[in-house]
């Protein structure tokens, strides 16, 4: 295994901090959006508080530049080891 | 900015009220895997389990922006690269014994025309973890696809099953065969949508078994849309 370079485990973000100790949503219509933000389409999740819910792609869109953080402190790595660099995903003949 | 107190007395803060400080998340109605299939390196071995890799299993759809945003784009991947995204305990393999009955509706963009796979997968994505490419209850969405191969990009979908009938057994749920097409016509046509393919274009249908044999791209399809 590859040795880390700093003896102290990497700090999560305060945004990462937040997404791991967030409760899930049970009412999906009792959030109050702010302005400028909408709801999920409300036909989609006619049975709107048993926490399970349905969302449309503009919805969805909304948090694209919203949650930009890395969602592990283990991201660099775990990606490293599956997906890799961009540079090394590519074979050296293909330039 | 304005937060909702629930019955129990806590405020809902989201992500859209405060980026570093909120309190509730939005939860997907299943857990999801991204896996990547990383290209054979050239030395001889064609070992496919080594080769295909689990990236990363989430729940929420902020951890699905966190992960798409810091992961390489499929414009980006080398030839013979893959992104499966599949829920959480199916193997992407078609021999997996939870796939082995199934098929999958696929396109294929060559890469003659531009093509906007980055927004293409991810519309595919946000598609399937907002549950969106299926009919209530149906359980026929295993996971989806994008292969990166020379000339062209394919996008699939796969299901659980070919559209046959279902024997409902011990009060499970049945199904006609006329039943079962129509489902699968119906995730075909949400598929073709999310795709953005104009009516002319055909999204095909086959089974698992077929592509096997004959290779994905001379399989006989069962269905179009």
């Amino acid at each position: 295994l590859p040795l880390p370079n700093s003896t102290e485990a990497p700090m999560p973000s305060a945004a990462l901090t937040s997404l791991r100790s967030a409760r899930f949503i049970e009412d999906i219509t009792s959030v109050n959006y702010p302005s400028g933000f909408m709801s999920p389409n409300p036909a989609l999740n006619p049975n709107a508080s048993n926490g399970k819910f349905k969302y449309d792609k503009e919805f969805l869109m909304q948090f694209a530049n919203v949650f930009t953080e890395k969602p592990s402190v283990d991201w660099d790595s775990r990606i490293r080891d599956t997906v890799g660099e961009p540079d090394s995903a590519r074979p050296s003949t293909a330039r | 900015s304005t937060t909702a107190v629930t019955a129990d007395g806590k405020e809902q803060v989201t992500i859209f009220h405060n980026k570093d400080n909120f309190s509730v998340k939005h939860p997907l109605m299943n857990k999801w895997t991204l896996w990547f299939t990383k290209p054979p390196s050239g030395k001889g071995e064609n070992n496919w389990a080594d080769s295909l890799k689990e990236v990363v299993t989430f729940d929420s759809v902020e951890e699905f922006w966190g992960i798409y945003n810091n992961i390489t784009k499929t414009s980006e991947l080398a030839q013979k690269s893959d992104y499966h995204l599949f829920k959480a305990g199916i193997r992407p393999e078609w021999e997996d014994v939870q796939n082995k009955h199934g098929g999958k509706w696929a396109f294929q963009f060559k890469k003659t025309s531009p093509c906007p796979i980055d927004q293409i997968w991810l519309h595919v994505m946000l598609a399937a973890i907002g549950e969106t490419l299926e009919p209530e209850g149906e359980g026929e969405v295993m996971g989806v696809v994008v292969n990166v191969r020379k000339g062209m990009f394919r996008v699939g979908l796969w299901t659980r099953t070919v559209g046959g009938a279902i024997r409902g057994t011990n009060g499970g749920k049945s199904r006609t065969a006329d039943e079962g097409k129509a489902v699968l016509a119906e995730i075909g046509k949400r598929f073709k949508d999310v795709l953005g393919l104009p009516k002319e274009e055909l999204v095909e249908f086959t089974g698992h078994t077929e592509a096997a044999h004959h290779g994905s791209t001379r399989a006989k399809a069962r269905f179009t849309v």
